[in-house]
């Protein structure tokens, strides 16, 4: 197979060139080889196994008509290669596929997986490096293949922006949003969100994420953010609420950080998000009033900044409680059994509404 | 004899493209699929039972997420079930505590106040009182003989838990019926506790620790239970496996029971995975027919992983036998050659070699007959529930939970009929009657 190649100038030890080929094409000279031992323990491939979801996500992003792919799937060779020089940094390539396909897979290996499985006409570009033994080999691989990621809370930030994201990433998209509209609008906990554009801020973004998204897919938000002028009612819920907290928890609110209040750490914020859900959909709770009112029944009842939690038989200083699964899923069964058994006892007390249905009730 | 399927987030996603092999990209997992009483449009059980520790929480992990947990105390059983249909209206919501969760631990996790109010509050019409499993079934002690001090202990904790129970449920005005549940060693201490709960108020008790029983020693502890109460007890079996053994059970009026075993079956057991009714009042099993994922299948990721097979050539295997079983349903193929892709693609998984080195194995001939059988009877074109009528093939392909979950749903409604017709006190209800005399007469 002969390809028309573009060379760069990087190493001495290394030849680099850059062409265009199908999915199909690729494999016909490279494989996919992973990690793995022969018989005698000799380790032999690098690639890490295919993962069927992500392989899916790619593969709906390009079974659209316009999706681009700019980035090379990089080959290596060691073996079965010819490079004729021609003018201008441009090459001839040889790649000899008559004893197998000679090329390694290094990078890209589920996008190629992904293009196999398309039907369609689309070349990318193959980087092909010419590697002298199969050591050398392995290092650029795991050179390739040890990139920092893009820090989380920076691509959390962007995705509002980007249109066209795969489900997984849109649903964190619509919570992002609501998150940075709590942050930079005329709310409750404006300001209060640390986000990679607010660094002052001091409640973490991904925690006010997670309470939104949790709220967006199972809970009251769910139903809110299909309504009419929906997301702008998802940010009024969650400011409300915050703002019925703040009333109630004055001492513990205002002038403090996640350091030396529960109330705006992690643990605190996730667990109020539960009440927050409980209040909206078992006491219809929208206002800052009606958020005030199921609240009320936790004065007294907890540790925010000094004292101890008394969950049943567990008992925690104030800051003994962390961010953790453990932790938050316990302070919420304290918080939402205090708020349950509240909303019980009103209802108890609520004499029966007798004038129900009469004209001058 | 009630039937109530214990529902542990059973449900599958009616878009799922089998072709493709997967669900719509935005698919959203319990909003979008369906509960077996959705996708056959009827109801394949009499009521749901609902554990405790299924939905689990801080103490107890269970199967439901924290936000599906968390729904599930907000909304109620009967709305997050999606039972809230008039038509289902009249199906049963049985609560436990699921006490295999907290085996280990010394006392349940849950007070019975608590329990009675998730019961109340979470709209469930039957409710079992806080027990603690009793191991070490000794058949043949007689009175309160035998029992090890952990057993005693256990004993009188579920008996502790019963009363204060009931008596929390009547101050509440509870709208749920309260179950006791009996525990013990062996059937005359069970009979005791029996004895006891009647004692205290209960007119509706529920056998725990069944599980590990087997069917004579289930009939022991039912024979000296129903000994001592009135015959106006009614009796629930808890986690009743035996299920297939249910038309031995006659005798002693039992008014519910609680399985998941049709479902599981199709998943879990080795042989018997579709159901179909057989002769007389029996049913009739087939194996599915084993093709997983060959990218997700972690035994064969490990063979990949081993070096003992590329993972390209697994997916050409995996697709031959896909392929080959789909044409042979069209009537496309021959038996042998259908047969010979399945196990070369088998080989790969029950020897982890290739079919050329391990062609002889006695595994692989004995999966051999058992798929002969099914691809012979093709049982899934002489059912006429709405699964096999949408799927066909697929539905007897033992690959992801998509088809698994089918299957196991079409058990439930072959099960449900099981019982219906099993049960004379009740009108007989065959609703494919055609459909199986039609595949009859063919045969
Ligand atoms: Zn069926």
């Amino acid at each position: 197979m002969t390809y028309l190649a573009v060379c760069a100038r990087q190493s001495d030890e290394h030849q680099v060139l850059t062409f265009a080929a199908t999915a199909g094409d690729i494999l016909r000279f490279a494989t996919i080889d992973r990690i793995g031992r022969s018989a005698q323990g000799v380790l032999s491939g690098f690639q890490r196994p295919q993962v069927a979801a992500h392989i899916r996500e790619i593969r709906d992003y390009l079974e659209k008509p316009n999706a681009v792919l700019p980035n090379p799937i990089v080959v290596a060779f060691i073996q079965g290669v010819t490079v004729e020089a021609r003018e201008e940094g441009s090459a001839r390539l040889q790649i000899d596929v008559s004893s197998g396909a000679p090329g390694l897979v290094v990078d890209g290996q589920q996008r190629l997986s992904a293009l196999t499985e398309l039907d369609r006409d689309f070349q990318v570009f193959v980087s092909a490096l010419i590697c002298r033994d199969e050591a050398e080999l392995r290092r650029q691989f795991v050179l390739i293949n040890n990139t920092k990621p893009l820090p989380k809370s920076l691509i959390y930030e962007l995705l509002p922006s980007v249109d066209d994201l795969p489900p997984r990433l849109s649903r964190r998209s619509a919570a992002a949003e609501i998150t940075a509209r709590l942050n930079y609008e005329n709310t409750a906990l404006k300001g209060y969100i640390k986000q990679h554009t607010m660094p002052e801020g001091s409640i973490a973004d991904t925690v006010v994420q997670k309470v939104v998204m949790e709220s967006l897919s199972n809970g009251v938000m769910r139903e809110l953010v299909r309504m009419p002028k929906g997301e702008d009612r998802c940010v009024k819920i969650v400011s409300n609420f915050f703002d019925a907290v703040k009333r109630v928890f004055p001492l513990d609110w205002h002038g403090h950080k996640p350091a030396t209040s529960r109330l705006l750490h992690g643990a605190g914020i996730q667990a109020l998000g539960d009440v927050m859900e409980v209040l909206a959909q078992r006491a219809d709770a929208r206002s800052i009033d009606d958020f005030e009112e199921g609240l009320a029944c936790l004065k007294g009842r907890t540790a925010w900044t000094s004292g101890e939690w008394h969950f049943g038989d567990e008992v925690r200083r104030w800051n003994g409680l962390q961010n953790i699964n453990r932790d938050v899923a316990l302070l919420k069964h304290y918080l939402v059994g205090v708020v349950k058994a509240d909303l019980r006892r009103r209802a108890k007390a609520a004499p029966a509404p007798l004038l129900d249905g009469l004209p001058d009730a | 004899m009630k039937f109530i399927f214990a529902d542990s987030l059973d449900y599958v996603d009616p878009a799922f493209d089998f072709i493709a092999d997967r669900s719509p990209a935005e698919r959203q997992p319990y909003w979008d699929d369906a509960y077996p009483h959705e996708i056959l449009g009827y109801a394949p059980y009499d009521g749901v039972l609902v554990s405790r520790g299924i939905i689990g929480d801080h103490r107890v992990k269970g199967k439901y997420t924290s936000s599906q947990a968390r729904r599930f105390h907000l909304v109620g059983a009967r709305k997050f079930l999606r039972l809230d249909k008039p038509q289902f209206k009249d199906l049963d919501i049985f609560g436990d505590c699921g006490a295999f969760t907290y085996v280990q631990e010394e006392r349940p996790p849950y007070s019975a106040t608590e329990m009675a109010e998730f019961y109340d509050e979470c709209g469930f019409t039957h409710g079992a009182s806080v027990d603690h499993i009793i191991f070490d079934f000794d058949p043949a002690a007689t009175g309160m003989a035998g029992g090890s001090d952990d057993a005693k202990a256990r004993f009188d904790i579920t008996l502790e838990n019963a009363d204060a129970f009931r008596r929390e449920a009547l101050a509440m005005d509870a709208s749920f019926k309260p179950l006791g549940v009996v525990q013990g060693w062996s059937p005359a201490s069970m009979a005791e506790a029996a004895r006891r709960l009647v004692a205290m108020g209960y007119d509706y008790l529920a056998l725990g620790g069944m599980v590990p029983l087997k069917s004579p020693e289930i009939k022991l502890c039912l024979e000296a239970i129903r000994d001592v109460i009135p015959s106006s007890t009614r009796l629930h079996i808890l986690g009743f496996a035996k299920a297939d053994d249910i038309d031995g059970f006659h005798g002693f009026d039992i008014a519910s029971f609680d399985t998941t075993s049709p479902l599981i079956r199709a998943f879990k057991d080795a042989k018997q995975n579709y159901y179909l009714p057989g002769d007389g009042l029996a049913l009739r099993y087939f194996t599915s027919i084993r093709i997983p994922q060959a990218i997700e299948n972690p035994k064969l990721q490990r063979t990949v992983k081993k070096g003992i097979f590329r993972a390209e050539d697994l997916v050409a295997m995996e697709s031959a036998a896909l392929s080959a079983l789909r044409a042979y349903d069209a009537g496309g193929a021959d038996i042998d050659d259908v047969l010979q892709a399945i196990l070369i693609y088998s080989a790969a998984l029950v020897e982890e070699k290739s079919y050329a080195e391990c062609r002889d194995s006695i595994l692989l001939a004995r999966l051999a007959v058992r798929y002969r059988e099914t691809l012979m009877e093709k049982p899934w074109k002489q059912c006429g529930c709405p699964i096999c009528a949408t799927v066909g093939v697929e539905v007897i392909i033992f690959r992801g939970s998509n088809r698994n979950k089918r299957r196991g749903i079409h058990n439930l409604a072959i099960y449900h009929e099981h019982i219906e017709r099993l049960d004379l006190k009740r009108a007989v209800h065959r609703p494919y009657d055609l459909s199986r005399s039609l595949c009859a007469t063919k045969r």
